[in-house]
């Protein structure tokens, strides 16, 4: 994958003063794989920001792993400073963590990335990147690159590949489910991507778990799909990374954006645009309340 | 040496799957991914494919396996189990997946006890492999003594030749499967697979040991895992499971439980949770850790067998590419900068 020299030698120098200067303590960011393409980095040293690249094959939301930086590494000390590398996608979930309160804006430094939209390893632009329209991130304490001056309209409508699961009876369509989710091994590379799943113990990994078991069987992956699309209703950035991630090809994105339209009608609320908890958990119920 | 032509051994899988004495397991395309599934027809059984994108290990260890019944009706507590007696023949295995199953025979079978379930399916089970025509992408089994066409593990090895397959026969158990397969004696030149020069260091787990405190490597290679169970789920070798009983049915004076074991990854984060709730691998350099120790050092040291077998699976599915390959030259070489962050504990 052909490397965005210019950006990449701004990215490096920016994570070099920021570690140079002590203001962060590490920098997440990505490094060319050797597999090609690239992959999640953790620089400490300000000898090691030469590792760090810019690329359209930077497809992974590197906020997923704040998680693991929330605590300090001992105890009595504070937790890190830590600065990530995001693009318009990835920085809505920083928005999300922010409003859930999972992470403190003062300890993260936002390295943002105008995006052109991503590629796979052909050169073909990502299907997820043909529907967004965003080119600069919504949070950002840098920003590298050359936003566009005004904004082109996305190559696809956000919705159209839903219309055909939509239009299918409700037997063909639970039909068409249950045939991606037999597929699921349930390896949990959805779930553990997922800047949005973080509880401690995933409610559908209990050891007493109420509602499902640990069987790797049809049962138990029809409602773990189900309940995380559920969970992220209204909080789920449209990163596609599950999608991404899934060995077998199951198209999460479909459950997830189904809810973000549902959310969207109903509340006017499209998850990480602003610093806003989910409406969805919040004004339920309560008087003027959509349902 | 035999021979069958492509014709012949098409009708021999499709008698396979007529007879009842058998279930026929074979690579087939599984909405575009290539899978091992138990298949109808011979027809769907895929003959030209590369690595499939899961080991056979299902069908010795299944992902979930039923293990007892329990019926409780009044005071009365009735137990069976149900494993079926039905022979299975995996077609299209692979040399290295096969060596993965006799890395697994050294827990299962060599310990006393064996494993009941485990040498339950064994025992009925005939491996018919396929040979690689060449190394696939991050295939490194000749560095764990194996081969694209090692017939080792194997009941038989087919390989592609002019026409049809080269046919050899390696056990008895093989051999008594050809029934019914019109063989053809052949004195024909087998063309080598290709392979690679280039080979991956496995150290000893002497020298693992020594290693051991060695955690920049893991912070290095650890630190962007995501703690999902991708790798060893599609890993022929890895064998950890969990086991719990769930109730299936209740209802006046009848419960019905079963107690299934499923399986289960040292990668994830609360595989190592102890009861009061401690964890003592609570990082993602210190499981990654683990994964590496367990087939390179515990499992090689207790059991025999190295537990790995270099089928490249975890390499090209990991999501953030965590690559066994660059791990184990890192470890061996251990000359890493000491820029990653520092410790992990």
């Amino acid at each position: 994958m052909q490397l965005d020299e210019p950006l990449t030698l701004q990215l490096r120098d920016h994570a070099r003063q920021l570690l140079e200067s002590g203001q962060v303590a590490c920098v997440v960011g990505y490094e060319a794989s050797p597999r090609g393409g690239a992959r999640p980095v953790f620089i400490y040293d300000p000898t090691d920001a030469d590792r760090l690249i810019w690329s359209a094959a930077c497809v992974h939301n590197l906020v997923t792993y704040l998680h693991d930086k929330k605590k300090p590494l001992r105890r009595n000390e504070q937790p890190p400073h830590v600065a990530v590398v995001v693009k318009p996608c990835d920085s809505r979930a920083i928005n999300i963590l922010l409003a859930e309160q999972q992470i403190e804006r003062e300890r993260v430094f936002v390295i943002g990335v105008a995006c052109e939209g991503l590629q796979d390893e052909t050169g073909e632009r990502l299907a997820r990147c043909s529907r967004c329209v965003d080119r600069v991130p919504v949070v950002f304490d840098v920003l590298l690159g050359e936003p566009p001056e005004s904004l082109s309209a996305a190559d696809e409508d956000e919705y159209s590949d839903l219309a055909r699961i939509e239009e299918m009876p409700p037997a063909d369509r639970l039909a068409f489910w249950l045939h991606e989710f037999d597929r699921c091994i349930r390896c949990y590379a959805c779930r553990q991507v997922c800047p949005g799943c973080y509880c401690t113990t995933c409610m559908f990994e209990r050891d007493d778990g109420l509602w499902v078991d640990i069987g790797i069987e049809l049962p138990q992956k029809h409602v773990f799909h189900l309940g995380r699309a559920l969970h992220l209703a209204g909080r789920c950035v449209d990163c596609e990374e599950c999608e991404r991630v899934c060995p077998m090809g199951l198209p999460l994105s479909l459950l997830n954006r189904s809810l973000t339209r549902e959310v969207d009608s109903l509340y006017s609320h499209r998850a990480g645009r602003d610093e806003t908890l989910n409406p969805l958990l919040f004004e339920l119920g309560e008087e003027g309340s959509p349902i | 040496m035999k021979f069958v032509t492509l014709g012949d051994l098409r009708i021999w899988l499709n008698r396979l799957t007529l007879e009842n004495e058998y279930t026929l397991v074979a690579p087939c395309d599984v909405d575009g991914h290539v899978l091992y599934r138990p298949i109808a027809s011979g027809d769907e059984v895929l003959l030209d494919y590369q690595r499939p994108e899961l080991s056979p290990k299902d069908c010795l260890l299944p992902a979930t396996e039923v293990m007892l019944q329990i019926e409780k009706r009044g005071d009365e507590v009735v137990q069976k189990e149900l494993l079926s007696d039905r022979t299975q023949v995996l077609f299209g295995v692979r040399p290295c997946d096969a060596h993965g199953f006799a890395v697994m025979d050294a827990l299962f079978l060599g310990q006393d006890p064996p494993d009941l379930y485990y040498r339950h399916h064994r025992e009925r089970t005939v491996l018919v492999g396929l040979a690689c025509p060449q190394m696939w992408e991050a295939c490194f089994c000749t560095s764990l003594g194996g081969a694209p066409d090692d017939p080792t593990h194997l009941d038989l090895l087919l390989r592609e030749v002019d026409g049809g397959y080269a046919v050899e026969v390696v056990t008895e158990r093989g051999s008594a499967l050809l029934d019914g397969l019109t063989v053809q004696e052949w004195e024909g030149e087998l063309p080598p697979p290709v392979t690679r020069a280039e080979t991956v260091p496995i150290l000893s787990p002497q020298e693992w040991r020594s290693l051991f405190e060695e955690e920049r490597i893991w912070k290095r290679h650890g630190e962007r895992c995501l703690s999902c169970r991708l790798c060893a789920y599609v890993c022929p070798t890895c064998r950890c499971f969990d086991v719990t009983d769930r109730v299936v049915e209740e209802r006046a004076g009848v419960t019905r439980i079963e107690r299934i074991r499923v399986w289960d990854a040292c990668t994830s984060t609360n595989y190592r949770r102890a009861a009061g709730g401690h964890n003592p691998r609570p990082t993602k350099p210190g499981r990654l850790r683990n994964r590496f120790y367990c087939k390179f050092c515990y499992y090689p040291e207790d059991f025999g067998p190295v537990g790995c077998v270099g089928c490249g699976r975890c390499i090209v599915s990991c999501p953030v590419d965590v690559d066994i390959g660059e791990v184990l030259r890192d470890v061996a070489e251990a000359t890493l900068p000491p820029a990653c962050g520092g410790t992990f504990r």
